[in-house]
């Protein structure tokens, strides 16, 4: 295994040009398994504690931001308007 | 609505089909910058009288060969995102309307103040007025008010449809046991088609749809003679 990023570091001496090469696909790789582990771990849509709280999904509160990302809706100014159950 | 010959997306009548319609031309701009480049790129290298028998490399030119086309996908990926999340997003809707798609045929519920229900059925070729568009055109069109954010809630009877309309951006399927949602803002009046997305049979190009976009003010009346109607 460290003789794999011994041979790697020796050819990036000699070919420089690999560098950002590894940046950007380290670096999407990277971001698409933090993106996954968000997934994993906010999503509503998964139950991981069967006993404490089974269905997330059904304990969404009304401004609560599940998405990663808004463009116009700003989550803290939404109102409840619908009964509980 | 579409027209023979149509090579582009039709105009927008959504706001969010108009960010799609940039998101579209931003996009293609750059592949078209690119496929220029590199058809030029083939024509002067199969053209050319150089020759060089030994291995060639250069770690230039590779840099930059990894680094534009990462900033060119970073370019195209940040509008990208942006607008899958805008399409996403449910805008306080002034009315919600149901649609069910069945064979072969749409119907349309409205459910919000009184019970109105009604089924929306293609004019047949031969029964169509002058003026009137083949293949598009029903018998009762889906009425909505303008400026005014609309949810529908689609689902279907039998097998898989697809409720779509090109110029509000639109496409959703409709699917037995299924209820998707989708939301739009119809900017201007007007009477805006679209067909049937997801075959469901003999008769899955003959089931159109037709939304008529009229001012809020007219649309009470609307609705209050169609429930004297039906």
């Amino acid at each position: 295994m460290s003789s794999m990023f011994r041979m790697v570091g020796k050819q990036l001496k000699t070919h420089p040009s690999l560098i950002p090469l590894f940046i950007f696909i380290g670096g999407g790789a990277t971001m698409s398994m933090l993106y996954l582990g968000r997934l994993a771990l906010k999503n509503p849509d998964v139950s991981w504690d069967h006993k404490n709280n089974p269905e997330p999904w059904n304990n969404i509160e009304p401004n609560q931001q599940y998405k990663f990302f808004t463009v116009n809706t700003d989550y803290s100014k939404l109102k409840k308007d619908r009964p509980d159950f | 609505m579409a027209y023979p010959l149509q090579l582009g997306l039709q105009d927008a009548t959504s706001p969010l089909m108009e960010e799609l319609i940039q998101f579209h031309d931003h996009t293609l701009m750059i592949a078209l910058l690119l496929s220029t480049m590199v058809f030029y790129t083939i024509l002067t290298t199969v053209t050319t009288k150089l020759t060089n028998k030994n291995m060639l490399d250069s770690q230039g030119i590779e840099t930059i060969w990894t680094i534009a086309p990462a900033l060119i996908l970073i370019l195209i990926a940040m509008p990208s995102l942006r607008v899958l999340y805008m399409m996403d997003e449910v805008n306080n809707p002034h009315l919600t309307v149901k649609t069910i798609g069945h064979q072969w045929y749409w119907s349309y519920e409205y459910t919000d103040y009184k019970n109105l229900e009604f089924d929306s059925y293609m004019i047949p070729t031969q029964d169509l007025i002058p003026g009137q568009f083949r293949l598009l055109e029903t018998d009762h069109r889906m009425v909505v008010p303008t400026d005014s954010p609309v949810r529908m809630l689609i689902t279907a009877d039998d097998v898989i449809h697809s409720w779509a309309v090109p110029t509000l951006g639109e496409k959703m399927d409709a699917i037995p046991g299924r209820l998707n949602q989708t939301t739009f803002v119809v900017s201007h009046p007007g009477v805006f088609y679209g067909q049937c997305s997801e075959i469901c049979g003999a008769n899955h190009s003959f089931m159109p749809i037709s939304v008529e976009a009229i001012p809020l003010i007219h649309f009470e009346d609307w609705s209050t003679s169609m429930l004297a109607k039906i």
